[in-house]
C-alpha cells in the first residue's frame, strides 16, 4: 500500500478540490449532492490522544486479547482486510468491518444502522458487545484505573478520575480525528478516466442518489440484493455469533433463517420485506477497504460496479429502482477510476494510530493501603 | 440407596450420644455432628443418568463462558480438591479471582452457597460462575447460541427437557444434576458416627473430643453439614496478595464496586466485606458462611482468601481465639465473633484435633474427564 502524503498541500488542496468538485456537481445533477471534502472537526487534542491510546489497548477487552484496532486497523483505512470480521475469542463475525474514515458524520451506524444516536453509544455498543470486545465496563474502568498512564492522560483531559463514561466520550473524539483527507478528488487531481467515472456516478449509474454528501452516503438503508456469504451459514462459529446476535435483537424464527436480515431488526416488518437492507456505505476509501458489502462477498471494486451494471442481484425484496446500467467495458473501468479517486491519506502515523508500547500487565500501586481506592 | 437406610437407623443411635456430649461440653444446644445422609433433589430438577451425562459434559466444557476458555472444571479441577490450589482461584482469562475457589464436592447440600453464601442452590450458584467478569464472563445468548451448534448436545437436551433447542436454564440444571453427583459422605467420621467405631483412630476420636468439646468447633460446625450456614467474622486476616499484586487490586476494586457499596465503602475498603454486600450493614462486615468440613484433606489452602495452607495453621489461628482484620480491628467496624475465644490447646491437642479434620476426607473423588462433541453446522431446516 503506498502512503501518499501531501502535507504540505493539504489546505490549498482541500480549497482547490472544494471548487472543483462544486463546479463538476452543479454540472451534472445541479448541486443536489454536495460531494465536497469532508470538514475537519475540531477537537480537544487531550481528549482525542486518550482516545487513541485506548483504541489501541487490548485491556479493554473482556480477556485482555483484543483492541479497537484488531478490527480497526490504520494501515487499512481501519478495516481489516477480512470479508468477514475476527471476533472476541470463542466466537466468528458475520459481517464486514466498516472503515471509522468519517464516521463521526454519519447519522447511523453499523450496517443494519441499528444506532441512531451518537458515537458514545457506538462506543458502548462495540466494548459491550459479546462477539466484539465482551468486557464488563466496571472491571474495565478499573483496569484504567491502575494506570497510572491513563490517571495522568484523564486528568489532563479534563475528565478527571478514568471512568467507563469519560472512556465514552474519549474514544468518539478520537473518532472525530478520522476524515479523509487528499483524495484526487479532493485536491482535484482527478484522472481522465475518474473524471469521466464521476459523470457516469452522477448521471447515467444514478449513484449519486444513494451516495450523497461529503461522506458519500444518505445513511439510508436499502435492498441491493447483495447475495448471502455462504460461510455465516457454513461455518458454525460465524452462524452460532449471528444466532446469539438474532437471539438479543429477537430475530423471529432465528434458528431457521439464513440469512443476514440487516435493517429489519429496526422495522421488523411483518411481511419481511425490509429483510436484506443495509445501510448505504461511505465511498471513501475504498482503495484500502476491500472486501465490499455488509458481509465482504465482493473482492474488488471491479466486481461491485460489474454487480450494479448487472442489476444488482437476486432478491424478491430488492430496490425496484435498480435496475441493468448498459455501462460498458469502459465506464466500467471509468467508475472504478472514479471510486479509487476517492481515497486518500492512509492515516497510520503517531497522529492518528497510537505506536508506543501499551503495557499489557497492572503496575502494583504501592502503598495500596494507605491510598482511597 | 440402600445403604442409606442403613446408616440413616444408625445415625439414630449416635444422635443421642453426640447430643450428650455436645451438651456436657458446648453448654449450647446445636445439633451434633452426624453422618451425612443423600443430598435434597428438587422436585423441579429431579435426577437421570441422561441428565447427569449431560451435566458432566457441561461442567467441562469451556464453551459456557465468554471467549471457551474457561470452563467450571478450570477452577473446579477434580485433582485440587474440585477448586483450585491457590489463595486465589485463578481468573478468567486477563484477570485473577479475589476469592479462593471452594470444592464443588458436596455443594450439593448447601443452602448457602459461595463464601458469602449469595446463592441458594446449585442451580442458582452456576449462572452466576459462568457470567461472573472475573470466572466466566459469558453471555447467556452466546451460551445458548453455542449449544445449538453441537449435536450431541441437542441430542442429549432433547432427551432429558424434552425442547427442541437446548435452553441455558436448562443447562444449569443439569450442571446442579451432575454436581448432586459429587458427593463425599462415607468418611471415617461418618463411619465413625454411623457406629464403626474402628472408623477413627484413637487420635482422631481424641481430636473429635476436643472438636465438640474444649476446641468448641461445633458451635458452628455442627449438624450433619458440619456447618450452621450462618455467618460470623473470625478475623481472618487480610489477603496479602493486594499489598503486592496490580491485577489483583483491580480485582478487588471492581468486586467492591460491582457488588453495590457507597462511595465513601468503595474509597475505603481494602478488604473482602463479605457477608455485608448482602445486608449492607455494618455488623455484618467481613463475615463469612461457616465452612463445611468434609473433603478437607484435597481442599487447601484454607478460608475465603486463602489464608492458610494447611490445617495445622487452621487450627494454630483457632488455638489463638482466631485474628483480626480491617472489620474486627476497627479500621472499618468490630464485628469479630465473641465465639472465638484462645483455646489453650496443647501442641498433642492441636495434632489431634487436625488428624479428626482429615478424618473428615475420605476417598479423594476422581472422575474421568468426558469427551466433549464439536460443532456442526446445523442442517437446513425443512422449510425456510
Ligand atoms: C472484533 C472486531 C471488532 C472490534 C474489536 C471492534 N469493532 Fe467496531 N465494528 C466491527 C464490525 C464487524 C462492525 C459492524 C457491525 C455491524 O454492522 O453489525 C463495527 C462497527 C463499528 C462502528 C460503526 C461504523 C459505521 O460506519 O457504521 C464504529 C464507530 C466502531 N465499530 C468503532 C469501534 C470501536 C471504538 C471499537 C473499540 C472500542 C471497535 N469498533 C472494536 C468490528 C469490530
Ligand atoms: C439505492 C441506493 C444506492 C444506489 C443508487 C447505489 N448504491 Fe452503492 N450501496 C448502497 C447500499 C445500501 C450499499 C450496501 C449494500 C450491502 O452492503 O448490502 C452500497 C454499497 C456500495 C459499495 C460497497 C462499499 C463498501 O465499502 O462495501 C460500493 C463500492 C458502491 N455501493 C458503489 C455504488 C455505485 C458505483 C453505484 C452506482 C452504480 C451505487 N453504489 C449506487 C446503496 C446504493
Ligand atoms: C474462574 C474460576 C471459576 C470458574 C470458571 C467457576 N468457578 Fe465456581 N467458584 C470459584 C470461586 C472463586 C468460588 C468462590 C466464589 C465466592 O464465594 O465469591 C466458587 C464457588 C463455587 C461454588 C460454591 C461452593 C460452596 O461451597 O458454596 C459452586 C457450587 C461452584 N463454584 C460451581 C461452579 C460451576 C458449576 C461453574 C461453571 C458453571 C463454576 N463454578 C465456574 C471459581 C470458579
Ligand atoms: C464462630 C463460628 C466458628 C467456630 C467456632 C469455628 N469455625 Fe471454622 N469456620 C467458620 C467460618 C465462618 C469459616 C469460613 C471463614 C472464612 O472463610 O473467612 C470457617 C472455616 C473453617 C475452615 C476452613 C474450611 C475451608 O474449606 O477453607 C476450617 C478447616 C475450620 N473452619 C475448622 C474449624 C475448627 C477446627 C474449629 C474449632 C477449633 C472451628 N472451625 C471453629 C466458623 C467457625
Amino acid at each position: 500500500m503506498k502512503v501518499i502524503s501531501y502535507k504540505k498541500r493539504v489546505t490549498s488542496a482541500l480549497f482547490a478540490g472544494l471548487i472543483g468538485t462544486t463546479a463538476l456537481t452543479g454540472a451534472v445533477i445541479a448541486g443536489e449532492n454536495d460531494h465536497g471534502p469532508v470538514k475537519m472537526i475540531k477537537v480537544n487534542a487531550k481528549k482525542a490522544e486518550l482516545g487513541k491510546r485506548l483504541f489501541f489497548d487490548v485491556r479493554l477487552s473482556g480477556d485482555a486479547a483484543i483492541s479497537c484496532a484488531t478490527c480497526h486497523q490504520p494501515d487499512k483505512a481501519f478495516t481489516d482486510g477480512l470479508a468477514l470480521s475476527k471476533a472476541y475469542p470463542g466466537s466468528k463475525g458475520f459481517r464486514n468491518t466498516p472503515t471509522l474514515m468519517n464516521t463521526a458524520v454519519r447519522k447511523n451506524w453499523f450496517h443494519d444502522g441499528r444506532i441512531g444516536t451518537n458515537l458514545n453509544d457506538v462506543t458502548r455498543e462495540m466494548i459491550t458487545e459479546t462477539y466484539i470486545m465482551n468486557m464488563d465496563m466496571r472491571l474495565m474502568q478499573e483496569r484504567i484505573k491502575q494506570d497510572p498512564v491513563y490517571v495522568k492522560m484523564f486528568k489532563d483531559a479534563g475528565y478527571g478520575e478514568p471512568s467507563n463514561g469519560s472512556v465514552r466520550k474519549a474514544i468518539p473524539e478520537y473518532l472525530k480525528t478520522l476524515t479523509s483527507r487528499n483524495s484526487p478528488f479532493d485536491k482535484g487531481t482527478m484522472s481522465a478516466s475518474a473524471k469521466r467515472g464521476y459523470e457516469i456516478f452522477n448521471g447515467k449509474a444514478q449513484c449519486a442518489s444513494c451516495h450523497t454528501g461529503a461522506n458519500f452516503t444518505n445513511d439510508k438503508a436499502y435492498n441491493r440484493g447483495v447475495p448471502e456469504n455462504p460461510e455465516i451459514w457454513s461455518d458454525p462459529m460465524r452462524h452460532m455469533t449471528y444466532v446469539a446476535f438474532g437471539l438479543f435483537m429477537g430475530i423471529e424464527n432465528i434458528m431457521n433463517i439464513r440469512r443476514d436480515v440487516g435493517a429489519h431488526i429496526l422495522t421488523h416488518k411483518a411481511d419481511g420485506s425490509d429483510i436484506g437492507k443495509f445501510v448505504t456505505p461511505t465511498l471513501r476509501e475504498l482503495k484500502y477497504t476491500a472486501p465490499y458489502m455488509h458481509n465482504g462477498m465482493f473482492k474488488s471494486l471491479f466486481e461491485v460496479v460489474a454487480f450494479y451494471n448487472q442489476g444488482g442481484g437476486d432478491d424478491k425484496n430488492k430496490d425496484p429502482n435498480m435496475k441493468p446500467l448498459g455501462l460498458s467495458f469502459g465506464e466500467q473501468q471509468d467508475l472504478v477510476s472514479f471510486l479509487e479517486a476517492l481515497s486518500g491519506d492512509v492515516l497510520n502515523t503517531k497522529a492518528h494510530a497510537w505506536k508506543d508500547k501499551i503495557p499489557t500487565n497492572y503496575e502494583t500501586i504501592e502503598n495500596w493501603r494507605s491510598v482511597k481506592n | 440407596m440402600k445403604n442409606m437406610k442403613k446408616l440413616s437407623t444408625l445415625a439414630a443411635g449416635v444422635l443421642i450420644s453426640v447430643v450428650a456430649i455436645t451438651a456436657a461440653h458446648a453448654g449450647s444446644k446445636v445439633p451434633p455432628l452426624a453422618p451425612l445422609g443423600d443430598p435434597p433433589i428438587p422436585a423441579d430438577n429431579k435426577m437421570s443418568a441422561a441428565k447427569t451425562k449431560l451435566g458432566k459434559m457441561l461442567f467441562w466444557d469451556p464453551r459456557l463462558g465468554g471467549d471457551a476458555s474457561t470452563a467450571c472444571v478450570t477452577c473446579h479441577e477434580p485433582d485440587q480438591g474440585w477448586g483450585f490450589a491457590d489463595a486465589f482461584s485463578r481468573g478468567y482469562p486477563g484477570t485473577v479471582h479475589w476469592r479462593n475457589s471452594q470444592t464443588v464436592i458436596n455443594s450439593a447440600y448447601l443452602m448457602k452457597q459461595f463464601w458469602a453464601g449469595s446463592a441458594a442452590s446449585n442451580e442458582k450458584q452456576a449462572p452466576s460462575a459462568a457470567k461472573g467478569a472475573v470466572a466466566g464472563n459469558g453471555e447467556n445468548d452466546v451460551m445458548e447460541a453455542r449449544l445449538a451448534f453441537i449435536p450431541e448436545y441437542r441430542k442429549l437436551f432433547n432427551e432429558v427437557f424434552g425442547t427442541e433447542w437446548p435452553l441455558i436454564s436448562d443447562a444449569w440444571k443439569a450442571i446442579a444434576a451432575f454436581e448432586r453427583t459429587l458427593i463425599v459422605k462415607d468418611t471415617p467420621v461418618d463411619k465413625y458416627l454411623a457406629g464403626d467405631k474402628k472408623a477413627l483412630s484413637k487420635q482422631q476420636v481424641r481430636g473429635m473430643k476436643l472438636f465438640n468439646g474444649k476446641a468448641n468447633c461445633i458451635a458452628c460446625h455442627n449438624g450433619a453439614l458440619a456447618t450452621d450456614q450462618k455467618y460470623y467474622n473470625l478475623g481472618v486476616p487480610t489477603a496479602e496478595r493486594w499489598n503486592e499484586d496490580g491485577l489483583a487490586q483491580v480485582t478487588y476494586r471492581y468486586e467492591i464496586y460491582a457488588k453495590g457499596v457507597t462511595q465513601e465503602m468503595y474509597r475505603k475498603l481494602k478488604d473482602d466485606p463479605g457477608f455485608y454486600f448482602r445486608t449492607k450493614e455494618k455488623k455484618d462486615m467481613g463475615k463469612f458462611r461457616t465452612a463445611p468440613l468434609r473433603y478437607l484433606k484435597y481442599t487447601a489452602p484454607y478460608m475465603h482468601n486463602g489464608a492458610f495452607w494447611d490445617l495445622t495453621e487452621v487450627v494454630n489461628f483457632y488455638n489463638a481465639g482466631g485474628g483480626q482484620n480491617d472489620f474486627t480491628d476497627g479500621t472499618m467496624s468490630k464485628n469479630k465473633t465473641p465465639i472465638l475465644k484462645p483455646l489453650g490447646l496443647s501442641e498433642t491437642e492441636v495434632e489431634d484435633l487436625v488428624a479428626f479434620l482429615e478424618g473428615f476426607s475420605g476417598q479423594e473423588l476422581k472422575i474421568k474427564a468426558p469427551k466433549l462433541p464439536d460443532y456442526a453446522p446445523l442442517p437446513n431446516p425443512a422449510s425456510n
